[in-house]
């Protein structure tokens, strides 16, 4: 197995792991953690696609709720005091990133000829 | 305390008179900069090519001879309006997905295929139909298939997905492409080298390992980077082959 297919493998995992963690999360675990969801149910398969991405988050706030140590007051408090900092990181980030990218990109050798090295009957088989 | 004379925006009211000059302002530059900056990425991209899927051709139904490079390719004895006898079509499934096991067992033999046409300048793909509605065995002698040996080259240019170079995707190479291309070569979609200059009259050939092997796993590593490297050409069709030696690839800086 190589690289490319280790990630892919990879990413499949985490997929079938998340779609599992969707299906129990959204037909059991929403009702228990959120009274405002219970009987709503045509909005459950848009997050689908969501909680496979952030299975593993779904899981800790689930856990975290469901043993009583939810402190929703607090919940948005590190997003909060992070505002400033990621909002001076993220364009600055996403400027770095198209640079470099554009400073390492290649430039297509179009000088670069075909070169003949044998012709036919001297190529070893 | 804030200064209670300090204007103060709220959305839902008119902007006071104060912060009108500044809004203005802000709002022209923050508008002509995204403006400018999505003009400024546009134009340094590479253009994207011709490749396309050629739905308006309708569906091609040819027969050829089957032939493996690994690769499945079938070089048409029968034609349509579209597709010339003597041409050799690159074959492919639906998405990601190669058609070697449908013709593994029709190697060297007359097979009648059917499906939609990529196609991008000399590189033509064709995307076959599901199960024997895409290729079924024909009866009949297939006719002896010429292939010339073009000898030993060195070339420059790119490893791409055949079939997303022919115009499944555009842009269909480059770096920003590598992931795709590489889960097109995992499922045995096949490879195309791009060269810098034509070989033979060909800026696309058909890449694959050495004696007949599949993509080395070493190559998957330099897809959509500009590369140099050396291999056996040779001919099938109007279709060339690159058999490419592993233990030559360079980057070119």
């Amino acid at each position: 197995m190589n690289e490319a297919e280790a990630i892919l493998m990879g990413l499949r995992i985490w997929a079938m792991i998340g779609a599992a963690v969707a299906a129990v999360f959204l037909t059991i675990g929403m009702d228990r953690i959120d009274e405002d969801a219970q009987g709503a149910y045509v909005f459950r398969p848009l997050l689908i696609p969501g909680v496979m991405v952030i299975w593993p988050l779904v899981l800790w706030r689930w856990y975290v709720w469901e043993t009583g140590r939810e402190a929703w007051g607090r919940r948005y408090d590190p997003p909060r005091k992070a505002h400033f900092a990621v909002g001076m990181i993220l364009p600055a980030g996403i400027a770095l990133i198209i640079l470099t990218g554009l400073a390492l990109r290649q430039t297509w050798p179009a000088d670069v000829a075909p070169v003949q090295l044998l012709p036919a009957q001297e190529v070893s088989q | 305390m804030s200064d209670k004379n300090s204007p103060f925006f709220v959305g839902y009211l008119s902007a006071p008179r104060g912060l009108r000059t500044f809004l203005l302002v802000a709002c022209v530059i923050f508008v002509s900069g995204l403006g400018g900056l999505g003009l400024a990425l546009g134009v340094a991209q590479d253009d994207p090519g011709n490749g396309a899927f050629r739905f308006d051709y309708g569906r091609q139904t040819v027969t050829g001879v089957v032939e493996m490079t690994p690769y499945p390719l079938v070089r048409v004895t029968e034609g349509s309006e579209r597709i010339a006898v003597g041409q050799t079509l690159m074959l492919s499934g639906q998405g990601k997905n190669s058609v070697i096991s449908r013709t593994a067992p029709l190697e060297g033999q007359l097979a009648k295929v059917s499906g939609v046409i990529l196609d991008r300048g000399d590189l033509e793909m064709m995307q076959l139909r599901g199960g024997r509605n895409g290729i079924s065995g024909v009866e009949g002698e297939a006719p002896a298939m010429q292939t010339e040996q073009l000898g030993r080259w060195r070339l420059a240019g790119e490893i791409c997905d055949g079939k997303c170079l022919a115009g499944a995707m555009r842009p269909g190479r480059g770096i920003a492409h590598k992931a795709c291309a590489n889960l097109c070569l995992l499922g045995d979609i096949p490879p195309v080298f791009v060269t810098t200059q034509p070989v033979e009259g060909h800026e696309f050939l058909l890449i694959t390992g050495p004696d007949g092997t599949a993509l080395p796993e070493s190559a998957y590593h330099h897809v959509a980077q500009f590369i140099s490297l050396e291999g056996e050409v040779e001919r099938r069709g109007d279709l060339l082959v690159l058999r490419m030696d592993p233990d030559t690839v360079e980057l070119i800086r």
